[in-house]
């Protein structure tokens, strides 16, 4: 039993007054205890009670806790109704065909989950055999340019396109002349549009036409002598003699992507023959470096150059200063003994040149067998008199609308000043996908879509035609640039309808289905087959009989040009005592790159110098001015300017090894973005945070933009003033070191004559591929003698470690590589970028010596003398002073380029001494990298001979230095990743898989056909991206393949066999077409 | 009781009794910590921190932080670690190696010796730990059973055996040194007056009673470890010469590297020792168990290994000449004349000449250039493992791909750290553990006492 006995706690309460039990009421005494908030009134009539308010207050941090300890939701939303023709994770190819004005490959794309994630070119039905280059290559990346226009605008402001159709319609109506600048266009479909245009505003319309790197001087040339103002097609291939006068045809002349191939097959030297190449050039350019005899010559030498060929071809006298007339009668008597079989190009856009040209090759014979003037391009057909024209109409006011179709005037006619006249123009509209610096100034902004997301065609050249169809929605809300005419000629048709009526006059929607040869061209990417097409309705017999005629008789179109004049013209020339030359970017291209990432941090093929242009001078002459020759971490490269035509630039000088004394070149397409246009992220300069680096208020570019020095269309200037400016500037290059150091087991190389001598020696016996040998302790000759001369034995035999077992057991892959054709263009190394999401890692990092390329070129010019004897010999030098002297290229010197990835040793150094077994090798041959077990320790990268292990020295996906350019950390740009590939974290080691994720798809694929796998069906992306066949997988083990047969060609040979490490991929020594061994 | 010949030199000075013994060694931590002790622990410990700071800013952006790039993949990281496993070295040849030749000597030095070794190691360790890109899964390493089936570290890397020479050095010297701590935490036990301190060493001493039963123990347990580190001294610098002999690099791929590398280790270790109880015996007063004596023995060492460190680098040279292979000639070549030749040339300065100074016996016996040139030898040890590394490295076999190391903030920042962390952990050495042996001091006190030798004399 309770008992209800009391106690009181106190008299207060005993007494229990009604002050008591208010104060017994209240939870906190009265301005007692410094609680007094929460004694307030309101508070205690809350509803709210404190007791609540903290369980409130409880249950909202433990709920905020727990939300933010959430993992971030990574949203995979299954189809829901597959699309037929997507499978996850099975990539779709899309032929179409790439254009941006310069360039042109037929390519597929490849796609993922709809995505477009890589470009390679279209073997089957392509131009050239679908040759592309590394510019091409990339451009996949830039479809998902966050920085694209995301719709039409009219100025700063967002209107719809029917809003934009309206004003324009009252601005057409309003207008009295109307202009169109585009670069050429070699669309029938937008041809079309625009005539539909200018039929409907009748009289109003005029199309002018520029290319941002001009050929008129060429075409005006072949319009006087052929009545066609065309750029011929060239035939490299065909050529047993080149002669090029400053013609980077292997880096950007013309369609170099075609050329490139042909000319590797040209000199192919298991033929037994090889072209030989003769390059006068006053930058050492890309073909330079590839050239037999290289001559360097001041730009105003150009012309007497091509004099002098002129008139030692006709048995005249042939003197240009600097070079020995010699030069000329070999080359002469050379290119006569190959009448028919030379070619002469010259790179000059000076009409009087071109003419010269014209009259040596006709003089030659070789129209119509190494140039084929009947199948013309129709690329490059821009009129520089038309521009000039338009210029002066815009300054005058008289122009009242300019539609700017798909390029850049006042970027890339900077030097035309073209943004001046552009202002005196009423109504501006540009096409152009982003709001570069034309957009920028126009008053209507309708963004054309991307390629791949476009329905197009595109005729390269004279029979042939090409389509472009989309490889993914549009992304944005953009529209075909052609159907702007469309709109504005008041046709409602879609662009795509349109095109298909270009093509089938008896196109109607209903027919779609139908029209089997509309779904051939698509699918093949093209109308035509490789061999140019008739288009004209000439009846197959005709077709096949006019094939014979040509066979026969190739069509040599008379030319008609009198020289005399030209010849005086051109010879005339005279230089100050510094010429210039303007060159283009075998990366970067004509600007149109800028902000591509990837693109900015491939290093130039001979410099070696990413994010950046500059002057390139003789080393020389740097010397002379006491300017900074070493780019390095800690060495800052000096500043020059350079004026010329009034204008100046002020660019870091690069000492460039074969460069012509008192020349500098520069190049162009550099200095995109000079206003701060929205034009890409990575198009700006980023400094060691990931900042921008600032110009006052704007972000710095990327170089400077030197299409100011065009001098009326010459791509050159004769008389310029530089000078050091004193102060100094960072420059980040990926190759510190430019010689072979006499390192002839690194890079083999030998002549022609010396190659056939010893063509069919077995391997490892010819002087110019001796294997490497290892005396022994026995008798290895019989000779009864054991002495270290005659006892030797391959390094082959000499064996550590037990035998990998995979010669003849299973697949062995391996790769040879042809330092003969490897012309050192570096679309392997973008290819190899984009298949394995090889991280860009900036200017900063790259200076760093942090580049991330799997796959590097290493470009090595010779010095002096080619071995340490030699040196010491023939300079009277001891053994340190001669390395030294090894370490500076000469004046003019050879190059090799070598390509180098992971060798995938069969003894690899790296593989026994990391601690975790991280990297092991594959029953396959292959040397394999396992991130997740990799902890990092670098040793694998220290014992690698060829320095080829990359290094995860930061996150580079969350690292805020890298959020300007890599596109792992962009929100749209990493959809162009590879889903294939694993994106490595930090800290771990990475390298060339060989495409691991390729075999296994093939043998997959394969397998599932049952059947074994085939050669070439599988294919490496630097193999497949290699436009000269310098690069060939396969499998070591299927002993009817091309790889194997080349991995046993006696030019094969192991970069370092002697370190005993057994690679599987190989080196075929370089020949090269001269006259004494090397 | 030995006798010890007379024209030996006394190895304690002065009149010292037992108990001045015991009083001078104890006596520093029992007192209050002098005002220069907290001078100086503030100044290491400050710079302590800033060295973790460096790790901490490192383990948090990633090895990017330090100036390595994709030619040299090692520079100031392992650098450091050889340097300070080096150092550490010295400690265990004089407890181990002079306990088992029975070198009395030794007593005065072999306590703080020893706790050299024991904080150098930690601070070796340091660096191959924290130069993984995923230090976080450093225990991969370990010979671990784990659920990923039956992965195994890869016993053929040398980095692999680094892990067990290393971790197997550590614990081996820490017990030996512990070991020789017992009866003097012991004698400390027995005079403290403040509970608390007296429960710290009370635990410390493991309840040494000093009785006869726990003396043999001693001895026994102490020749014991001295038998098994005596083989350490010369398998832990080996096996870590090993990670660079065991390697395709030339200029690494070296057969001598593992008596060279032991003996540069005693080489850099004497030194070091030498550097700190220059300046211990003249704070803490101990001039009279540590005088010239000792440094003359040590200086004598210092030469002895720094000769045989001589002789190794012109054999290298002649060695890489007379092989006859085009890299290692370069490598060689590049050493002392390529863009790091500096270094090539402050190491042969700093290790071959400067110890040959101390055939003079002015200089030897002299405290202040001994000093000097502790300090310069350790210099030189560095640049010797800097120009090992490096050099060799950024030069090899593809001209292709050679580059230059430069040092960033961080890796400068992490070297002078763990020279903080290592002074304060000696600096709390040197004031909470006795620094000398006091113990084993006074077995030899009636022996090499100056005034027992003295005395004897009379008789």
């Amino acid at each position: 039993m309770s008992n209800n006995k009391k106690y009181w706690t106190s008299l207060e309460e005993f007494s229990n007054r009604e002050s008591f039990q208010e104060a017994v009421s209240q939870e906190f005494a009265p301005a007692s205890n410094g609680l007094n908030a929460f004694a307030d009134e309101k508070l205690s009539k809350a509803n709210t009670g404190r007791r609540d308010f903290l369980k409130f207050m409880g249950f909202s941090v433990a709920a905020a806790t727990l939300a933010a300890c959430e993992a971030p939701v990574v949203k995979s939303i299954p189809y829901v109704v597959k699309p037929e023709d997507i499978t996850p994770g099975i990539p779709n190819y899309y032929a179409t065909t790439y254009y941006d004005g310069s360039d042109y490959a037929n390519i597929l794309v490849k796609t993922r989950e709809g995505r477009p994630i890589f470009i390679k070119g279209n073997k089957s039905h392509g131009l050239g055999k679908g040759a592309i280059n590394a510019r091409i290559n990339a451009s996949v990346l830039e479809i998902y340019d966050e920085d694209r226009l995301k719709g039409p605008k009219s100025g700063a402001s967002d209107i719809s396109w029917t809003n934009l159709d309206k004003e324009m319609m009252e601005v057409m109506a309003s207008a009295k002349n109307v202009r169109i600048l585009s670069n050429t266009i070699i669309s029938q479909t937008t041809k079309n549009a625009i005539n539909a245009f200018s039929a409907h505003h009748a009289g109003k319309v005029k199309h002018v036409q520029y290319d941002v790197v001009s050929y008129y001087g060429m075409t005006k040339a072949n319009q006087e002598a052929f009545g066609k103002a065309v750029v011929p097609q060239y035939n490299f291939e065909k050529a047993q003699v080149i002669v090029s006068v400053a013609a980077d045809f292997l880096g950007s002349w013309l369609t170099s992507n075609l050329f490139q191939g042909a000319y590797a097959d040209g000199r192919r030297p298991e033929n037994g023959n090889m072209s030989k190449h003769y390059q006068f050039e006053s930058n050492m350019s890309l073909t330079g470096s590839n050239a037999d005899v290289r001559v360097a010559i001041k730009p105003s030498q150009e012309g007497q150059v091509l004099a002098a060929i002129y008139n030692a071809l006709n048995g005249g006298k042939a003197q240009v200063e600097g070079i020995e007339s010699s030069v000329f009668t070999k080359l002469a008597a050379e290119l006569k003994a190959n009448a028919g079989k030379s070619l002469v190009v010259a790179g000059s856009n000076d009409a009087d040149a071109q003419k010269v040209v014209i009259a040596i090759n006709q003089m030659l014979n070789n129209y119509g067998s190494t140039i084929d003037m009947s199948n013309h391009l129709n690329l490059f057909a821009g009129n520089d008199a038309d521009v000039e024209a338009l210029v002066a109409e815009m300054n005058s006011g008289a122009v009242d609308v300019l539609i700017v179709h798909g390029c850049n005037p006042v970027y890339n006619l900077a030097h035309l000043n073209f943004a001046a006249a552009m202002s005196k123009v009423k109504t501006k509209v540009s096409t152009a996908l982003f709001a570069d610096e034309t957009a920028a100034m126009c008053n209507f902004m309708a963004p054309d879509h991307h390629q791949l997301e476009s329905w197009d065609d595109a005729s390269a050249m004279a029979g042939r035609t090409d389509l472009i169809q989309p490889t993914i929605n549009p992304l944005y809300n953009t529209r075909p640039a052609g159907q702007n005419y469309l709109a504005w000629s008041g046709n409602n048709s879609s662009y795509y309808d349109y095109l298909r009526m270009t093509f089938n006059a008896g196109y109607t929607p209903a027919m779609m289905d139908s029209d089997s040869n509309w779904y051939t061209a698509v699918h093949n990417g093209t109308f035509s087959s490789n061999a140019p097409v008739v288009v004209d309705n000439v009846d197959a017999a005709t077709a096949s009989a006019m094939a014979a005629v040509s066979a026969i008789m190739p069509s040599a179109p008379a030319a008609n040009v009198t020289v005399s004049e030209s010849l005086s013209k051109i010879s005339s020339k005279k230089g100050g005592k510094w010429e210039m030359s303007l060159y283009t970017s075998v990366n970067l291209g004509l600007g149109n790159h800028a902000s591509n990432p990837v693109l900015q941090e491939t290093p130039d093929p001979i410099t070696k110098v990413t994010w950046d242009n500059y002057v390139a001078m003789a080393p020389a002459d740097m010397k002379d001015m006491n300017l900074n020759l070493y780019i390095g971490e800690q060495e800052e490269s000096s500043l020059v300017k350079v004026v010329a035509n009034g204008k100046e630039i002020i660019l870091p000088a690069v000492a460039t090894p074969g460069q012509k004394r008192g020349t500098v070149s520069i190049a162009l397409g550099y200095g995109r973005g000079a206003n701060d246009e929205v034009i890409g992220k990575a198009a700006y300069q980023v400094d060691g945070d990931g900042d921008y680096i600032m110009d006052g208020e704007k972000r710095m570019t990327i170089g400077k933009n030197a299409f100011v020095f065009v001098n009326k269309g010459i791509y050159a200037n004769y008389d310029v003033t530089i000078e050091p400016t004193g102060e100094m500037y960072p420059m980040a290059s990926t190759q510190l070191h430019s010689t072979v150091m006499g390192r002839d087991s690194v890079v083999k190389e030998t002549s022609l004559a010396a190659y056939l001598k010893e063509k069919t020696a077995e391997k490892g016996k010819a002087s110019w591929n001796t294997a490497n040998t290892l005396p022994v302790h026995h008798d290895v000759n019989g000779d009864g003698e054991i002495t270290a001369k005659g006892d030797r034995v391959p390094v082959r035999d000499m064996d550590l470690w037990a035998e990998h077992p995979v010669e003849n057991v299973g697949h062995r892959w391996g790769m040879t590589i042809d330092l003969t054709s490897c012309i050192g263009c570096g679309a392997c190394i973008t290819a190899c970028h984009t298949e394995n999401n090889v991280p860009v890692v900036g200017k900063d990092e790259v200076r760093r010596h942090r580049d991330m390329h799997w796959m590097r070129i290493d470009r090595y010019f010779s010095s002096d003398f080619n071995t340490l004897e030699e040196t010491k010999e023939n300079k009277g030098l001891g053994t340190i002073a001669a390395y030294g002297d090894m370490e500076i290229p000469t004046e003019n010197p050879q190059t090799v380029h070598m390509p180098m990835m992971c060798q995938h040793c069969n003894h690899a150094p790296c593989e026994t001494v990391c601690p975790v077994a991280a990297t092991a090798h594959s029953n396959e041959g292959l040397n394999n990298m396992a991130y997740n077990r990799c902890i990092g320790t670098r040793y694998c990268a220290n014992n690698c001979p060829y320095k080829v292990r990359r290094f995860n020295w930061f996150n580079y996906v969350t690292n805020d230095k890298f959020s300007k350019f890599n596109p792992a950390q962009d929100e749209t740009m990493r959809m162009v990743l590879n889903p294939d590939v694993t994106v490595r974290t930090r800290g771990v080691m990475e390298k060339c898989s060989m495409c691991q994720q390729r075999i296994q798809a093939g043998k997959i694929d394969a397998k599932k056909r049952g059947e074994v796998v085939a050669d070439g069906a599988i294919v490496t992306a630097c193999a497949e991206a290699c436009p000269t066949h310098a690069i060939v997988f396969g499998d070591l083990n299927d002993t009817a393949s091309e790889n194997i047969m080349r991995a046993k060609n006696n030019r094969s040979y192991h970069a370092l066999e002697e370190v005993g490490i057994q690679p599987n991929i190989y080196y075929m020594t370089k020949v090269r077409n001269i006259e004494t061994e090397a | 009781m030995l006798k010890e010949a007379s024209i030996r030199q006394p190895l304690i000075l002065g009149h010292k009794t037992y108990h001045d013994i015991t009083k001078d060694i104890c006596g520093p931590i029992e007192g209050p910590a002098p005002r220069e002790w907290k001078i100086a622990i503030t100044i290491a410990a400050i710079i302590a921190i800033y060295g973790l700071s460096c790790i901490a800013y490192l383990v948090g952006t990633g090895i990017g932080a330090w100036g390595l790039n994709k030619t040299v993949g090692w520079a100031w990281d392992i650098t450091n670690f050889v340097w300070w496993v080096g150092i550490g070295h010295a400690g265990t040849l004089i407890s181990a190696v002079l306990l088992l030749f029975r070198q009395r000597w030794r007593m005065a030095i072999n306590r703080s010796a020893e706790a050299m070794t024991i904080f150098a190691v930690i601070m070796a360790a340091i660096f191959p730990v924290f130069h993984m890109g995923r230090v976080w899964m450093a225990y991969w390493t370990l010979p671990l059973p784990n659920q990923f089936g039956s992965l195994w570290p890869n016993f053929n890397s040398a980095l692999m055996w680094d892990v067990f020479a290393i971790s197997t050095y550590f614990s081996v010297s820490l017990v030996f040194w512990y070991i020789g701590l017992i009866p003097d935490f012991a004698t400390i036990r027995d005079r403290m007056v403040k509970p608390g301190m007296k429960r710290f060493y009370s635990i410390l001493s493991f309840g040494w009673s000093g009785r006869a039963k726990n003396w043999t123990r001693f001895e026994e347990v102490s020749l014991v470890l001295a038998g098994i580190a005596t083989p350490l001294v010369f398998s832990v610098h080996s096996i870590v010469s090993m990670d660079f002999a065991t390697s395709v690099v030339p200029g690494w791929h070296t057969t001598i590297f593992p008596p060279y590398f032991v003996s540069g280790a005693i080489f850099s270790g004497f030194a070091m020792v030498l550097t700190l109880l220059l300046i211990m015996r003249k704070t803490m007063k101990l001039e009279a168990y540590i005088h010239v004596k000792h440094v003359e023995y040590m200086n004598i060492v210092i030469i002895v290994t720094g000769s045989i460190v001589g002789v190794a680098y012109l054999t290298e040279l002649f060695i890489s000449w007379y092989s006859g292979v085009e890299y290692e000639a370069y490598a060689f070549i590049n050493r002392f004349s390529g863009p790091y030749s500096w270094s090539y040339w402050m190491m042969m300065t700093c290790n071959v000449i400067s110890p040959q100074l101390f055939w003079f016996k002015k200089i030897r016996t002299n405290l202040a250039a001994t000093f000097v040139l502790s300090i310069v030898v350790n210099i030189g040890m560095w640049f010797e493992r800097f120009v090992i590394i490096v050099t060799s490295i950024h030069r090899d076999y593809v001209p292709g791909a050679w580059g230059e190391f430069h040092p960033s903030g961080i890796d400068v920042g992490m070297f002078i750290g763990t020279i903080g962390i290592f002074f304060t952990l000696f600096l709390l050495f040197a004031r909470y553990f006795p620094v000398l042996a006091l113990n084993e001091l006074k077995t030899i006190l009636k022996m090499s006492g100056e005034s027992y030798k003295k005395e004897a004399e009379k008789h």
